[in-house]
């Protein structure tokens, strides 16, 4: 046992000095072995032969000397680790020796790897990550619904409170359910501090789902979340605490004004705790009871036919239903059975509306969901886009691994005789091919650190773009990110390094060592071309995806909506719990109208209930004498001021707009949009018609004109019908809404939303408040998804054709150097300038033109998974294809041309005397 | 040239300098002169495959090197056989006899 623990000890000690003394180690060894064959030849010498000869016998009694090193090397076990450090010195040396190559390849894959960590960190977050400290996320579903409507069936992931009730009380496959709300931004405090935030509104039961620990105080309970009001009690979320308190613990006890009641804190929630957020993180948790009881939607409730509380309340979809399956129960199962349970709900839900469609007809199916919304049947187009730029960040790396491969193959070109050499003295296949791959294993570990830190640079640009604001997330901080990083390392070193290292191993050795530097006959490698070619048709196939994103973002911009969109701000208010009777709310929204047009630079403004790609309010309605419309559907109602058309620009095609005149008293009207007027009355002249707003029994209203079709839900779809009322005549039938404003400023509307906001809030009453945004903002959430996709794709596509350019280039530069010789001898025999050109540019040209052809017929076959996401363009437009083909061909040029010009300037003497 | 590797039984090389080294230290050369002439009719041994051996053994702890000066007063590398050496000769030893033994024994059948 000792004996082995010596041997053991002597091993250790034995490794480590030979690891660590290299230097001395290997001098002994050299001082060891010279020793010896000075003794040998000593000996020969004494028996009478020359020196010379005596040290040839001596050297060949001996064996060879560095095999016999290298095996004394073997010997001492050092071999892995010493030779890794050998290798790593040789490839930093010989980085050193030429550091515009290592320079060019660390970048190279800094970018390739950098934009993958960071798309890495978004389409994680969009589709793979559970929430943080979710238990057992396998186990936890999202519940969806659907039911057929006369306008067809779609899913939908919100219900009401009643609603998850009827889950709760009848599926039997879950052993815990829960109701959240995430997406409500509420006004929380007050004052100078008053800011719109997120809240999230969840049932008691939520907690329950999470191994999380309030860092303070407590969550709250399912007795200060029950019927009928709950406890206005709030859990903070850990990054509003630090900001707002400064992570104060006495925090506890202190009240929150959040949209419309004062909330006590009762908790502070653990750091990253965000419940089951989509977007940006809750500032604060609420109960679900709490919020409901204070919403003052009780008017509302009140006016609907079935007298019930918010609990009992089916017809107002807010709630998202979280639930975990039982053990053993499968996802199908759970589905089953929740549909089961909403089956039930739906029956009693048509008993107190009566208007329900029937089970049968509407047939009501629950989902066990994902839990990610992205992988959700309401995957919303900007995910799919996200997870289409994330594939196309990993086209981006393979152009990168490319490149390197091909600089690596040339720079294995240049270094042949060394490699000839290396292996004539007994550098084994193996060990050559070893080296080269530490030297990629060390240039994609640099390239991918410095990728890291692009990533992390480029993560506040991603998220603030991709994942909705949220802003600048973990890389270096995340360790799936840094796991993902370190895999995609070892992908490129293997990726890049296994072509030019197999080349590298196939040398002939006598071959390299005879053709010497000249070569009379010029070789292309194949695999440098065949990289070339990938390279290229990848460029292809992202600009390609650049052009066609970029055309829809074109076509969604240029869009005609019917209104003017830049010029105009959108003011509203929220009055908080404020109580104001409907005389008190005509007369404020008087006064806010009033002060806005006092200020300098607004041209005009108009009072609104509706607002286009925002809230609209929808009516019943009906027209004697056309019946083409049943149900209201999706008709939206705006009430304005006689200044209406005019602020918003939508323009009045027939008979005249709202007007001053139009009063309480006076005879009702109403403007009808031309799509609606085709809607009822075809082509008769709509002038005169009546239709009645808000039921049978209401009076008929003239219709005294006709507005252009506006766009205010639907981007794509068929014109969508409007109407127009007076704001004082609406108010007879529906009462004053909160105020708000659409106003239309001179210049950009950005500019004015503080002036506005600041003129205005002085007049408002208690803790009531002013929000003013930019119109545009309504409409750039829509565009999005085409916004970032032209962004990214085109950043993309840019990166990959500047790569694919480098790589073009310095095959071609590389060639004509290798080709100095015979390029010489033509212009010796009398090829002219011209002849010199068309030979090598040709080369290049034939690069691209392969190139182009591949990708573009990579990029047709790809196009019809892309058609969804694109605009009012088709993914095969010859337009987006000539131009990619056309700017491939100019760089292909411009990469081949440089090297050209250079190749025309051989000296033909220079070139014949070298070598 | 021969192959370098030994044409000797897997690990016999080592039992040899195990043994070269028990009667005194000695340096490489002078091994290899010793296992040369002791065995001159029959074994042939390049004199470059000893070294990996003795390192090898140094790293097993089996014999251990010291830097003295030769008799012609140069630097040269002595190694010496250590406790657990010795005892590794003895155990080999023994072994390399029965097996022998058992070998020619096997062969001697009539």
């Amino acid at each position: 046992m000792i004996e082995r623990l010596e041997t053991l000890w002597s091993e250790v000690r034995h490794r480590f000095r030979a690891l660590v003394r290299r230097d001395a180690v290997e001098r002994d060894l050299d001082e060891e072995l010279r020793f010896h064959l000075d003794r040998e030849s000593e000996k020969y010498v004494r028996r009478g032969a020359s020196r010379d000869a005596a040290r040839r016998y001596a050297t060949l009694a001996f064996g060879g000397v560095e095999r016999i090193k290298d095996d004394t090397r073997d010997a001492r076990g050092i071999e892995v680790a010493e030779r890794i450090v050998q290798d790593a010195r040789y490839a930093l040396r010989s980085l050193r020796s030429r550091p515009l190559f290592g320079v060019v390849v660390i970048a190279t894959l800094a970018l390739g790897v950098g934009v993958n960590a960071a798309m890495f960190g978004v389409v994680d977050r969009l589709l793979f990550r559970a929430p943080a400290y979710l238990r057992d996320p396998g186990s936890v579903n999202r519940v969806y619904v659907t039911w057929t409507t006369d306008r067809g069936r779609g899913w939908l992931r919100i219900a009401d409170y009643a609603e998850f009730a009827d889950f709760a009380r009848w599926s039997r496959s879950v052993s815990q359910i829960a109701a959240f709300c995430h997406y409500f931004s509420l006004a929380v405090g007050t004052g100078d501090d008053l800011k719109e935030s997120p809240i999230g509104i969840v049932s008691a039961s939520l907690f329950d789902f999470f191994d999380a620990r309030p860092v303070v105080g407590r969550f709250f309970t399912a007795q200060e979340d029950s019927v009928p009001a709950g406890a206005l009690v709030a859990v903070l979320g850990y990054d509003y605490w630090q900001r707002q308190y400064a992570g104060r613990r006495d925090v506890l006890g202190s009240t929150l004004a959040i949209g419309r009641a004062t909330y006590t804190v009762i908790g502070v929630a653990p750091k990253g705790f965000e419940g089951i957020s989509d977007r940006q993180p809750p500032v604060a948790f609420i109960p679900v009871a709490a919020y409901s009881s204070g919403r003052s939607d009780n008017a509302r409730l009140a006016r609907l036919a079935q007298p019930h509380e918010w609990w009992q309340n089916y017809d107002s979809e807010w709630l998202e239903i979280l639930v975990r399956r039982r053990p053993g129960v499968s996802v199908d199962a759970a589905s089953a059975d929740l549909t089961n349970a909403f089956r039930r709900s739906w029956l009693a839900r048509a008993a107190i509306e009566p208007n329900l469609p029937s089970l049968g007809f509407a047939s009501p199916v629950a989902l066990a969901g994902p839990l990610q919304l992205g992988r959700g049947p309401l995957a919303d187009a900007e995910t799919r886009v996200v997870v289409w730029i994330g594939g196309v960040a990993f086209i981006v790396l393979l152009i990168a691994c490319a490149n390197v491969a091909n600089l690596l193959l040339a720079r294995a070109l240049r270094r042949r005789r060394e490699i000839a050499v290396r292996h004539a003295l007994g550098g084994s296949r193996r060990r050559l091919i070893q080296q080269l791959l530490t030297e990629t294993l060390i240039l994609a570990a640099l390239g991918g650190t410095a990728g890291l830190l692009v990533a992390q640079a480029s993560s506040a640009v991603l998220g603030r773009l991709l994942l909705g604001g949220t802003g600048a997330f973990g890389v270096l901080t995340d360790w799936r990110t840094l796991a993902f990083s370190f895999s995609l390392i070892v992908f490129v070193a293997l990726v890049s390094g296994i072509v030019p290292a197999l080349h590298q191993g196939g040398e002939h050795l006598a071959d390299s060592l005879k053709a010497g530097m000249r070569e009379g006959t010029y070789r292309q490698s194949r695999a440098r071309t065949t990289l070339l070619v990938i390279q290229a048709a990848l460029s292809v196939v992202l600009l390609v995806g650049a052009g066609l994103f970029a055309r829809s973002l074109h076509q969604v911009r240029s869009l005609h909506f019917g209104y003017d969109v830049d010029p105009v701000v959108y003011v509203r208010t929220s009055l908080r719990a404020t109580k104001l009777t409907d005389a008190e709310r005509s007369a404020l929204s008087a006064r806010l109208l009033d002060e806005t047009r006092s200020i300098p630079g607004v041209v005009s403004a108009s009072r609104i209930v509706s607002v286009p790609f925002g809230t609209s309010e929808s009516r019943a309605l009906s027209a004697p004498g056309a019946d083409s419309i049943r149900r209201p559907g999706r008709i939206m109602l705006q009430a304005g001021s006689s200044d209406y058309f005019a602020t918003i620009g939508t323009r009045i095609v027939r008979g005249r707009g709202l007007a001053a005149s139009d009063r309480a008293g006076a005879p009702p009207v109403i403007v009808v949009s031309a799509s609606m007027a085709r809607a009822l009355w075809g082509t008769q002249d709509p002038i005169g018609k009546c239709i009645r707003v808000g039921g049978d029994t209401m009076p008929c209203r003239t219709v005294v004109g006709v507005a252009e079709n506006i766009k205010a839900h639907d981007l794509n779809g068929a014109p969508e019908l409007a109407y127009y009322l007076s704001v004082e005549q609406r108010a007879v039938l529906f009462g004053p809404e909160a105020p708000a404003l659409f106003v239309r400023v001179a210049g950009r509307a950005d500019d004015y939303v503080e002036r506005i906001r600041a003129r205005l809030q002085p007049l408002m009453p208690g803790a009531s408040y002013v929000m003013a945004t930019p119109l545009h903002e309504k409409l750039d959430v829509r565009m999005r998804s085409w916004n970032f996709g032209a962004t990214l794709f085109l950043a993309f596509g840019a990166l990959a054709l500047g790569l694919a350019a480098i790589g073009l280039y310095a095959v071609i530069a590389f060639s004509v150097a290798q080709r100095a010789h015979e390029l010489g001898v033509r212009i010796a025999l009398g090829a002219g300038v011209s002849d010199i050109l068309r030979l090598v540019v040709g080369e290049g040209i034939a690069f691209t033109a392969a190139g182009i052809v591949i990708g573009g017929a990579i990029a047709l076959t790809a196009g019809h998974w892309v058609q969804p996401l694109l605009f009012d363009v088709n993914a095969s437009d010859p337009l987006t294809y000539t131009l990619v083909a056309a700017a491939l061909m100019v760089v292909g040029l411009l990469a081949s041309a440089i090297p050209a010009a250079r190749a025309t300037r051989v000296d033909p003497t220079v070139a014949l005397r070298t070598d | 040239m021969t192959d370098e590797k030994l044409d000797l039984p897997q690990g016999t090389l080592d039992l040899l300098i195990l043994k070269a080294l028990s009667l005194e230290p000695q340096h490489g050369w002078a091994i290899s002169e010793r296992l040369h002439q002791v065995s001159r009719a029959t074994l042939q041994i390049p004199q470059g495959s000893l070294y990996p051996a003795l390192h090898r053994l140094e790293r097993r702890g089996w014999i251990k090197a010291e830097w003295g000066s030769s008799d012609n007063n140069r630097r040269a590398k002595y190694y010496d056989l250590t406790r657990t050496g010795r005892k590794q000769l003895d155990t080999e030893t023994d072994a390399w006899n029965k097996l022998t033994v058992a070998v020619s024994l096997v062969l001697g059948m009539s």
